[in-house]
């Protein structure tokens, strides 16, 4: 079972938990629309649509409301500590969850609880808390644009916004430098997925794999961009692929939606993702 | 009491201190945070950081932004906010990228574009805290110059990141139409 944690912008949602259910526009779980915007909507969505295009059964998903004041992560911190082992996901992507490191490292202590520990996935704030907190080794694939590469390889930064102006400055012709400081620094996770002009994958500190075409710089503008390769990976994984080669097919599928939508820097995250199903059928 | 409030230890994340230029100031300060569901706790500043007293308030980092706007609410003086470890000032590098007809100002893991003729916000990426996706839905498609400040909204450091990209991204609309 692929399971995806992270909160949703209505801050009185409680937790909401089932199965992801994504019709080409609107994603439901439960009885609950959610509104297909940046964030972990856009990643569910996303996966639900690699479900879909593999014929495997869609992502279960624990959505809190969380509008910033922590009150939902806390939530679902709370939830997954209790329920993981009962859970028992064979992957588990942890998403926008308000970093809090001692919850995180309760989360990553109770995965060992399952019968067989999951695939560890984080990307955004989860990734930021799974850094901080020392836990990097943990899990399985990062998933950072090119600003979190360089939190990665801050060895004192415990968010992006703390960054070295140096690291910042930096741009992707360091990116050697970036990878090499975090691997050194036990930053990184197995698979690191590095987002942006130049694609990269990172397994054990090497650049394995780089991606470049169709160029298209108007995706870096465009929210939600980064929430659905991280999803498509983790539903590649769930229907079987490496992760390395999970990690290729989205990377690739995630280009190619942009170049089949048309994308512009106006372009909603909806209309790339209601361009994946068309891509996947060509790769 | 203050120093037996264990119930949340477990939860606790730090990484931020507010520093205060009296004893008084610090135990209010706490009170009030403490009051509003922030996880906090009084600490002896390190001697690095110390501005004024011996007494510091430390909580999560992450929510700067929140903790900051409370304190200034509620008249509660502090001399500063630091983050215990690494840089102590936010990441104020701002980067800026043209499109056809937009403009991208990236500030640290945050980027805002905007319409350069029209001033309409066309998107918000980047970040990572919850935050996020509440502003990129009540930002989006608004002008700029019609919307809060996400700093006023936020509660986070992406918020406050975010907040840097608005500002620098306002004045060059301003400036390009003029």
């Amino acid at each position: 079972m692929f399971l995806i944690c992270g909160t949703i912008p209505q801050a009185d949602a409680g937790l909401v938990m089932g199965e992801a259910r994504f019709n080409g526009s609107k994603l439901h779980v439960g009885n609950m629309e959610i509104p297909c915007t940046q964030g972990t909507a856009a990643l569910v969505s996303a996966a639900c649509v690699v479900a879909s295009h593999c014929r495997i059964n869609a992502p279960q998903v624990i959505f809190a409301g969380d509008t910033g004041s922590g009150q939902g992560s806390r939530l679902l911190y709370d939830y997954l500590i209790k329920n993981l082992p009962q859970l028992n996901p064979d992957i588990l992507l942890l998403h926008y969850i308000l970093p809090v490191m001692g919850l995180m490292k309760k989360v990553s202590e109770v995965t060992e609880k399952c019968s067989k520990k999951p695939v560890m996935i984080a990307d955004a704030s989860s990734m930021y808390a799974a850094k901080a907190a020392g836990l990097a080794g943990q899990f399985d694939i990062f998933t950072p644009d090119l600003s979190e590469m360089e939190f990665l390889a801050d060895a004192e930064a415990i968010h992006p916004a703390y960054i070295s102006h140096h690291l910042f400055r930096a741009e992707i012709a360091h990116i050697d430098e970036l990878i090499e400081a975090a691997y050194r620094q036990k930053s990184m996770a197995k698979t690191v997925v590095v987002k942006g002009a130049i694609d990269h994958i990172v397994q054990d500190g090497k650049i394995t794999f780089m991606l470049d075409r169709p160029d298209l710089p108007q995706l870096e503008a465009i929210g939600g961009t980064g929430d659905t390769i991280s999803g498509m990976v983790g539903a590649f994984i769930d229907a079987g692929f490496s992760h390395y080669d999970a990690a290729i097919k989205a990377l690739k599928a995630n280009r190619e939606a942009g170049q089949y939508a048309k994308a512009t820097p106006a372009t909603k995250i909806s209309q790339i993702i209601a361009a994946i199903p068309q891509v996947l059928n060509y790769q | 009491m203050i120093f037996k409030r264990t119930k949340k230890q477990a939860r606790f994340a730090g990484g931020g201190l507010v520093l205060f230029q009296s004893v008084e100031e610090a135990i209010a300060a706490e009170k009030v945070l403490w009051a509003n569901n922030y996880d906090v706790k009084l600490v002896a500043p390190p001697p690095q950081l110390r501005k004024g007293c011996d007494l510091a308030v430390e909580f999560n980092i992450v929510e700067k932004a929140g903790v900051e706007r409370l304190l200034r609410q509620k008249d509660k003086h502090f001399a500063e906010i630091l983050p215990v470890k690494g840089a102590g000032e936010l990441l104020d590098v701002v980067k800026v990228k043209y499109f056809a007809d937009a403009c991208m100002v990236k500030a640290g893991n945050m980027k805002l574009t905007f319409d350069k003729n029209t001033g309409v916000i066309l998107n918000i990426s980047g970040g990572g805290c919850p935050d996020i996706p509440y502003l990129h839905l009540s930002m989006v498609d608004k002008k700029i110059t019609d919307v809060a400040r996400p700093k006023d909204k936020g509660h986070t450091l992406c918020a406050l990141m975010l907040d840097r990209a608005f500002v620098e991204a306002l004045e060059i609309f301003r400036k390009e139409t003029n």
